[in-house]
């Protein structure tokens, strides 16, 4: 890279999962210092914004910029109306979701957690498997992550999904072997696996026990 | 506070320097994770960014265009950047620069290092000190020091101000501060006019 990186928003190739699409600007951009994407809705009454809470520790603080058409953010309780140009700040811990008012509603999202370095998980690139993962064909999903966490090292929840969806499709070598990278590189890793129901096919293995205690 | 909201069109202009206007969000919304700000240029040819480089705080810096027209220089060559232009600077020590090709042309910056947690600039409180009333700027920076603890730029631009309206003794204690806490601070002492009283 010559140190800089120059794009249109609207040449952004749209990823999809079932959600609004979205342009995933840091992964295309390959910026490392804090998340940054957009969700253009096709319709009016879409959900722009899935509704989330970053809650726990790594909970990231998120602003919203109305970048087009109109929205209506849930924070909360509260309702809060939000045409172009408005923006939308909320903290960790805190339920937050957005629907689209018009058609073509197009939402920045811009995150990063307070107090520590931010990490690019690679999340983006969950994508393609996602349709996949949600119908339970485990195998079809591990085909189409194998050569993406190959060809993106650097992404280290790519490696916790990989390993989530070896341990839901039997693989259980596989699936410890994954884990325990993505552990290695992200420490907090280590008490999400406690907790994924995506493990519980291998929660008594040895090996498995032995990683995450 | 769990969430803030504003509107980019009521957000404080805080003029700069050639027609650059800083647009606060960070501070105003209460964003602790990382950068953010708007700028916004009155007329064409006015600064959109300043020229600058992240060498010190080394940040990675991302620019959006969201209204009008802009044309970024990043080190020798230029960029065409109209409204939904993404520039990301990933190069600390890349110099940049943007000037509005259209009125009210307005940009929005993001800005972080990586691999660390986020600490907010010292440039927020003297943006907004040298736009105050030189009495009023100082008590800016006074309140940046008491907010933010003891940082070398903090305590070189309350030396300036200082020294912009006669205060030599305060100048020449904190400029000695600045200096105690980051020696490079002498460098650019001996070239400021601002300090030329104390020096």
């Amino acid at each position: 890279m010559s140190g800089y990186t120059v794009a249109k928003l609207d040449e952004i190739e749209q990823m999809g999962d079932g959600r609004c699409p979205w342009r995933p600007i840091r992964h295309h951009m390959g910026i490392q210092a804090f998340g940054i994407n957009s969700w253009t809705a096709p319709d009016a009454g879409d959900r722009i914004i899935n509704e989330h809470g970053e809650e726990g520790d790594g909970g990231e603080e998120e602003l919203y910029l109305v970048l087009g058409g109109h929205a209506t953010f849930e924070v909360g309780d509260d309702k809060v109306d939000a045409p172009e140009g408005t923006l939308v700040f909320v903290a960790p811990g805190t339920r937050r979701t957005a629907f689209a008012e018009e058609a073509g509603t197009t939402v920045l999202a811009i995150g990063a957690p307070p107090g520590q370095p931010y990490t690019a998980f690679g999340w983006e690139l969950w994508a393609p498997a996602l349709p996949y993962y949600t119908s339970g064909d485990y195998d079809k999903a591990i085909e189409i992550m194998d050569p993406i966490v190959a060809e993106h090292p650097e992404y280290p929840g790519l490696l916790f999904n990989l390993a989530c969806l070896e341990s839901l499709a039997g693989r259980k070598d596989d699936a410890v072997g994954h884990l325990r990278t993505a552990i290695e590189k992200t420490p907090r890793f280590k008490d999400m696996a406690k907790t994924d129901s995506d493990f519980d096919p291998i929660r008594e293995e040895p090996a498995f026990q032995e990683l995450v205690g | 506070m769990t969430y803030s909201v504003a509107h980019l069109g009521e957000l404080d202009r805080v003029p700069v320097m050639e027609g650059l206007e800083w647009r606060p969000i960070r501070r105003r919304l209460g964003i602790t994770a990382f950068g953010v700000n708007a700028y916004t240029a009155e007329k064409v040819g006015d600064w959109i960014v300043e020229e600058h480089t992240e060498e010190q705080l080394g940040h990675e810096e991302m620019y959006m265009v969201v209204k009008g027209k802009a044309t970024f220089t990043l080190g020798s060559e230029t960029v065409d950047a109209p409204a939904g232009t993404i520039v990301f600077i990933s190069d600390p020590q890349m110099k940049r620069k943007a000037v509005a090709d259209e009125p009210e042309t307005t940009v929005l910056a993001v800005g972080a290092k990586p691999g660390e947690a986020f600490t907010p600039s010292a440039w927020e409180w003297y943006f907004q000190a040298y736009a105050q009333a030189p009495e009023d700027g100082i008590e800016t920076m006074r309140r940046g020091i008491a907010v933010d603890g003891e940082r070398s730029p903090l305590y070189y631009h309350l030396a300036c101000l200082e020294a912009r309206v006669g205060r030599l003794d305060d100048a020449r204690a904190h400029l000695a501060r600045a200096i105690e806490l980051d020696p490079g601070a002498a460098e650019h002492a001996a070239k400021d006019d601002d300090l030329k009283e104390v020096r």
